[in-house]
């Protein structure tokens, strides 16, 4: 037997050269003013309401301005952390989904009554979370990330600790997650015992070297892997979870988990399946997300026809978005466009998510109530902008030009088309036209319908207020003049190599 | 001129941008909203007569071309350019924009700013559909204009609108979007067979070959895809459910542009995309085409027969008429063709003359229902005369626009499909027949009720709008030469591709 790969870490690699400290940076700095925050949280005289969210927000901030310094392309612990560019591009995406989620979360805690400042560490530790998920491709490293964003995340949803919806969807979140979490542990150590590596490139250039080393048993190994990820994004048949998470969890929490943690798991789905490419494992997968993505999209538009209340009706619709994304990732091992394809999508279904929830999240009373359909009804005569705002993010979720939705929408089946899944895209658009229902039933309450009875007072946060503006102006931005970003995305994928499978 | 290089973006954009500054108007001056507004129409109609001024009848190419780099890495420019064919449709669609914010200075009753911003979005999203020679900026103009006409229904339409502007939305939606599907196979197969590089614009997507025997062949199912977006919008038989809603909810201006431009557009897609894009897929569909077509002309006729709202009626007098425009289209020959477009020019005056009159009685009267009336035209003589011109127009009486383009269509669809012809032409008497009844018993026989004893007679603002449809009734119907001379080019070219085929085939046939 060959000598085992665990045994090869010496302490040599543990030693930091300047470079790798560099290229830790963002993870470091953010790592640092956690900590501090979570010191300062626990003196009374520190005011801990106050400065937990502010040094959250800024280490978040300072973090992603040390993104543009740390870009380092060489894989750092013997391929244990990858921060190349393409990892970066998530860590912003991520962070910046943080901070909105910071923003939007103060002045709802205060009307929920619920200002803790555990609740700004949960969301900062989640965050890193993300962030290291996308930033490896170590089944270890991997594992840990998902845990501590998971982990974090579980308890956030049952923050709303006097609901009993958010109680019960934390618990069943913790549950099924925690099953999920389960097998894909389990896949990784199939993994390994097929391969005797836990590093995914080096296990894709092992399957690729010999011919024994593909046996059933890592084809099960990734397909449990696979399913723990199917899992986290909601995607058919594992989404039953989803709605009542989504629905019970407080409100920034539910921004958060269909936009950051959503692309977390997606970019890193990207990293797993590209190292799959030219190995006989990606044939057998093809079907698996063929279905699954047939299935999602299919579900989560029709089930979303039925609800009646907005977040739950923009948690199915999340299950529908993941189903679109699911295309780019099947298409993408034969064409590398899909996944900066299924990028581009992530980060405009994030910054439409974002918005709307943002609406949302002003629009909550105390315990969640007021967010019915009817209680939308006739909103455009009290807030103008705040329904053009929402009737703009939702005319992006439908796709329709000229937002960003209908851009990310075109290049995502563009590129499906271009790897030969004409008929998986006909099913989507078809889909996608059932989704123009209930986007647009919203938009009938905000303009069409009279207000029944009282409107229950709100104000609009300075938070959501810089949220709603950065996320409508790029919804447009992205609509009328996505050229540069689509080719900036399109260079991650073909230029970075570890995310484009380094063993090819 | 200072804007000669861009015209046609000028004509395009001025609208919205127009619009846009509107809104600035303190909301409790309506006045100045509406006076805004038609000021806006007014200049894109100026505009466009530049436009016409500047157009070369005797080329069939594509004039006033602008072409910019858009999204470089999906293979989108912004391309416009404009030919007989699109140069008509332009200026019915600026033309009728002026007419329609005049038609509506009385009939809005709330959300003054918001209503005569859609409608100049509209008039902005409309001619970009016709002027677009990129397929992906059709598209963005295609789908665009479903939101502004969406709201103007929802929100300004009669009791049933929600349903209405939601039939509406997904109905069209969901049929464009196999179009766009389409769009990107043929974007991928441009790159596939030149190797430039994907591209959207309609003249690369010209030059894609794609295999098309049989009737589920690649460009048959291609074919089917933009026919469908297209004829739901047109609308033929049996997909023409949604209008009979939308056209009877609508707001009178909606209608108008409904019924005026929006069914245009489905004509417009056919000749501009389905048929050069696809000849043998055309060729095999040509026949059910027709048959539906020829259905259409009959039921659509018959239905409207029955109808006792008279906004109802003319809803259902556009599917029949429209009927006739696919007839043209697919007779593949150069009468069919400029027949179907004069078609569409017709009855884009005489329908939106028909509604704005359905309109002005409602204002008065608060009802539709041909019964609550009867003798008008001794209470209300120059609505009477108007209201009759238009309604010969409708019916196609020779003399008037709607007769020329009815007759090249039967005469160009007598060389392709004889037996279908006279069919064709039963309907034409139908068309008489459920119209004139209609106008009888409105304005004829005993003035029924106090209430019809006193309406007013038009106003001069009503006149103003009646004018000049009359005028282009009888100018089309006298002098089509004019009209034809600019668009003969054109429509040559197109035609000449199915003819020059057929020429070959049948060399091929006869040693």
């Amino acid at each position: 037997m060959e000598t085992l790969p665990l045994n090869l870490i010496d302490p040599a690699t543990l030693q930091l050269s300047s470079a790798q400290l560099q290229a830790l940076l963002p993870y470091l700095i953010f790592f640092g003013g956690i900590c501090l925050a979570l010191i300062l949280s626990v003196v009374p005289a520190a005011k801990p309401t106050v400065t937990t969210p502010v040094i959250c927000a800024l280490s978040m901030v300072a973090s992603a301005a040390s993104l543009l310094i740390s870009a380092s392309p060489e894989p750092l612990f013997g391929g244990m952390l990858l921060t190349d560019t393409f990892a970066h591009f998530g860590n912003a995406l991520f962070l910046a989904c943080g901070v909105c989620a910071i923003l939007l979360s103060y002045r709802y805690l205060e009307k929920q009554k619920l200002n803790y400042p555990e609740y700004y560490l949960l969301l900062s530790f989640s965050v890193l979370g993300m962030m290291l998920m996308a930033s490896t491709l170590n089944l270890m490293v991997l594992f840990i990330a998902l845990e501590l964003m998971s982990l974090s995340v579980y308890v956030l949803v049952a923050f709303r600790r006097n609901d009993r919806r958010s109680n019960e969807a934390g618990v069943k979140y913790f549950i099924l997650g925690s099953a999920a979490s389960a097998i894909l542990l389990y896949g990784a150590a199939l993994v390994y015992g097929a391969t005797l590596s836990v590093d995914l490139l080096e296990v894709s250039k092992r399957t690729l070297q010999s011919s024994a080393v593909n046996s059933p048993l890592l084809v099960l190994g990734m397909l449990c892997l696979l399913v723990g990820f199917l899992f986290k994004v909601a995607s058919v048949p594992f989404h039953t979870w989803m709605p009542d998470v989504y629905d019970g969890a407080p409100t920034p929490i539910t921004a958060l988990m269909t936009t950051g943690l959503k692309a977390a798991v997606f970019i890193t789905l990207i990293r797993v399946v590209s190292t799959w490419v030219g190995t006989p494992v990606a044939g057998v997968f093809h079907a698996v997300l063929w279905f699954s993505a047939a299935a999602t999209f299919f579900v989560g538009n029709v089930v979303a026809l039925k609800q009646t209340n907005v977040k739950r009706m923009l948690a199915y619709s999340s299950i529908a978005h993941t189903g679109y994304l699911l295309i780019g990732i099947l298409a993408g091992p034969t064409h590398p466009e899909a996944f900066a394809a299924v990028l581009f999508y992530v980060t405009v279904y994030a910054i439409m998510n974002l918005g709307a929830f943002a609406v949302l999240t002003v629009l909550a009373g105390y315990g969640d109530t007021g967010l019915e359909l009817a209680d939308l009804s006739g909103l455009s005569e009290r807030h103008p902008w705040l329904s053009f705002a929402l009737a703009c993010f939702l005319f992006s979720m439908t796709g329709l030009p000229p937002t960003a939705g209908f851009t990310a929408k075109y290049f995502l089946f563009y590129s499906a088309i271009q790897s030969g899944e004409i008929w998986l895209v006909v099913l989507a658009v078809l889909c996608s036209a059932i989704g123009a229902y209930y986007y647009l039933r919203v938009v009938v309450h905000l303009y069409m319908r009279d207000p029944v009875g009282q409107f229950a007072t709100f104000k609009v946060s300075r938070g959501a207020i810089v949220t709603l503006g950065l996320t409508l102006a790029l919804v447009f931005q992205l609509g009328l003049v996505p050229g540069n970003a689509l080719r900036w995305m399109g260079g991650l994928i073909s230029t970075d190599k570890p995310a484009q499978v380094g063993a090819r | 001129m200072a804007f000669s290089g861009n015209l046609l973006s000028w004509l395009v954009f001025a609208p919205f941008i127009w619009g846009l500054a509107g809104l600035l108007i303190p909301a409790r001056n309506p006045s100045w909203t509406k006076y805004w507004a038609l000021g806006g129409t007014i200049v894109a109609f100026l505009l466009s007569v530049v436009v016409y001024l500047q157009f070369d009848a005797t080329s069939a190419a594509f004039q006033l071309q602008e072409s910019v780099s858009w999204i470089p890495s999906l293979g989108v420019s912004y391309k416009l350019g404009l030919d007989g064919i699109s140069l008509w449709l332009v200026m019915l669609t600026t033309f009728l924009c002026p007419l329609v914010i005049l038609g509506a200075f009385e009939a809005v009753e709330k959300k003054h700013k918001g209503f005569f911003f859609l409608l100049l979005a509209l008039e902005s999203a409309m001619l970009g559909t016709f002027l677009a020679t990129d397929a992906f900026l059709f598209y963005v103009f295609w789908e665009a204009l479903l939101i502004p006409m969406y709201f103007l229904v929802g929100i300004w339409g009669g009791k049933d609108r929600i349903f209405a502007a939601m039939k509406f939305f997904i109905y069209t939606m969901a049929g464009s979007l196999l179009m766009l599907v389409a769009i990107f196979y043929l974007a991928y197969q441009f790159n596939v067979q030149s190797g430039m590089g994907i591209s959207t614009s309609l003249f690369d997507l010209y030059t894609v070959k794609v295999p098309g025997d049989g009737y589920l062949s690649a460009q048959s199912l291609l074919f089917l895809a933009f026919a469908l977006a297209f004829m739901i919008k047109v609308p033929l038989f049996p997909l023409h459910t949604w209008l009979p809603d939308a056209h009877v909810q609508a707001p009178t201006a909606g209608s108008v542009i409904l019924a005026g431009v929006l069914l245009k557009m489905g004509g417009y897609g056919l000749i501009r995309f389905a048929l050069p894009l696809f000849p043998d897929a055309v060729r095999l569909y040509q026949w059910p085409a027709l048959v539906l077509g020829t259905i259409a002309i009959s039921y659509g006729a018959l239905i409207a027969l029955v109808q006792t709202d008279i906004k109802k009626l003319v809803a259902y007098s556009s599917v029949s008429h429209m009927g006739y425009v696919v007839l043209g289209i697919f007779s593949l020959n150069a009468a069919g063709m400029s027949g179907a477009i004069y078609q569409m020019l017709a009855h884009g005056i005489s329908t939106s003359g028909l509604f704005l009159v359905v309109g002005m009685i409602y204002e008065r009267r608060h009802t539709r229902e041909i019964s609550a009336f009867g003798g008008l035209a001794k209470v209300m003589p120059l609505f009477a005369v108007a209201f009759l011109i238009i309604v010969l127009s409708s019916a196609a009486l020779p003399g008037t626009n709607g007769f020329v383009g009815e007759f090249l269509i039967l005469l160009g669809l007598w060389q392709t499909a004889p037996v279908l012809a006279v069919f064709s032409a039963l309907g034409v008497i139908l068309g008489a027949f459920y119209l004139l009844w209609m106008f009888q018993r409105v304005m004829y026989g005993k003035v029924n009720g106090e209430e019809n004893a006193q309406l007013k007679d038009l106003s001069t603002r009503e006149i103003l709008v009646l004018v000049p449809l009359i005028v282009a009734i009888f100018w089309m119907g006298m002098a089509p030469g004019f009209w034809f001379s600019k668009m003969q080019p054109s429509v040559d070219a197109l035609v000449s591709k199915y003819q020059a085929s057929a020429v070959a085939e049948l060399r091929k046939v006869s040693p």
